[in-house]
Parts: structure tokens; sequence; C-alpha cells
């Protein structure tokens, strides 16, 4: 289900983060990078949850029988 | 078929980028015309001693576009409708001031220039002319400052955020 693409747009949106933040910081809207760079890490962190979440409910219908 | 959407979206964020690029770097330019206008305007009051609908006309003439749409609505109200300079003057401030790219501040000049104008005689009227051509020279190195600051960076930061919400997209 989950392939190597996840880890390929996870890294995207890092380095398209990364540069937002550098552009703005250049210029000196250094409160609007900071907020630029907390939303990318939450969206990134939405991501990782709901795979780590399908892990667990994985492992858990493997070891314990359950739908 | 992704792929043309993504095309597309990145396209049309930085579009959006270039637009508000130009918008920003319009603004010193038409500052700088309104400048020259209000120089001729008083090249025409001080030495001309043309009336003002006709040096409106003729200002309208020699300029390029969103000025001289303002100049024309002026004249145009001047010789057509009862209004007095100051209403004419608002009046064609209000109906052109949204095609240009500049702002309240800017309005708010020439709106304090329009009430001097057609009440003094030609000394005071120079000196008005002299007040709001200082104004208006401030307000232009500030907009020249701005856009400096940040047309480069609304532009890469259209181009960004279009490649960010396709990547979240994909």
């Amino acid at each position: 289900m989950y392939d190597v693409n996840t880890i390929f747009q996870i890294a995207g949106i890092g380095i398209v983060v990364a540069m937002i933040h550098t552009v703005l910081k250049q210029m000196g809207k250094e409160d609007w990078a900071h907020w630029v760079t907390l939303i990318g890490f939450v969206v990134v962190l939405y991501m990782v949850a709901t795979i780590v979440d399908d892990l667990f409910q994985k492992i858990k219908g493997v070891f314990l029988f359950q739908g | 078929m992704k792929l043309i959407g993504a095309i597309l979206i990145i396209l049309a964020t930085t579009w959006v980028g270039f637009e508000g690029a130009k918008r920003l770097s319009d603004r010193p330019k038409q500052l700088r015309q309104l400048k020259v206008a209000i120089q001729s305007l008083e090249a025409e009051i001080m030495y001309g001693l043309t009336p003002l609908a006709e040096a409106s006309e003729h200002i309208a003439k020699q300029m390029p576009k969103p000025i001289s749409n303002f100049f024309e609505q002026f004249a145009y109200r001047l010789l057509n409708k009862q209004e007095t300079a100051f209403e004419a003057w608002e009046e064609s401030l209000k109906e052109t001031w949204g095609q240009t790219s500049m702002l309240e501040s800017e309005r708010e000049v020439m709106m304090q220039f329009g009430a001097t104008l057609g009440q003094h005689d030609r000394e005071q009227q120079q000196k008005q002319i002299k007040l709001t051509l200082s104004h208006l020279e401030r307000e232009e190195q500030e907009a020249k400052d701005r856009q400096h600051r940040y047309e480069r960076m609304i532009k890469s930061l259209g181009f960004l955020s279009g490649l960010l919400i396709v990547i979240l997209m994909l």
C-alpha cells in the first residue's frame, strides 16, 4: 500500500518548506518564515502519524487475529 | 493526467506571483508619471496660464494609460458637468483610482491637492504644487524601497507554494 513514494513526498515537502523559509527570512519576514515551517512540520507529522497508525493496526491484525 | 494537473497548478501560482510583483513594480513607475503630470500642470498654470480643463486635457494626451484616464475624466467633468474643481477632482479620483497600482497614502495626497485646486492665486497654487510634489517624491522613494525588498520574494514564493501544493497532493 505504501511504497517508497511517501518518503520522497515527505522529503520534497521538507526541501520546499526549507526554501520558502530561506526566502522569507532573507526578506526580513522571520515571523512568517517560522509559521510556514511550523505548518509544514504539522502536515508531515500528520502524514507520519497516519502511516504509523496503519502499521499498528496491521500488527494488531497479525498478532491478535483481529480485523 | 496527473502531470497536466501538476503543471497547471504550478503555472497558476507562478502567474499569481508574477502578477503581484508587477503591481509592486508598477507603483513607483506610476508615481513617477504622476509627478511628471503634476509638474506639467504647474507649467501650464504658471507659464501657459491655461484654464484647468484645457490644461488637464493636454496632460491626458501626454501621459501613458492609467494616469491619462484620470486627467481625461477630470477635464470631462469640468467641461460637461456643473461641478467645482474639487468635486470634479474627487469624483475622478474615485473613479480612476482602481485602475492604478497606487495605494491609499497617495490617494490622500492627491485629495489634499485637489482641495486647494482653484482656490488660490498663482503663487499660492505653485506652493501647493511644490508641497504635493515633495509628498509624492517621498512616496516614490518608499515604493521603490518596497519593490527592491519584496519583488524577488513574491516571484519565488509563488512558484514555491505551487510546488508545495503539488507535492502535498501527489
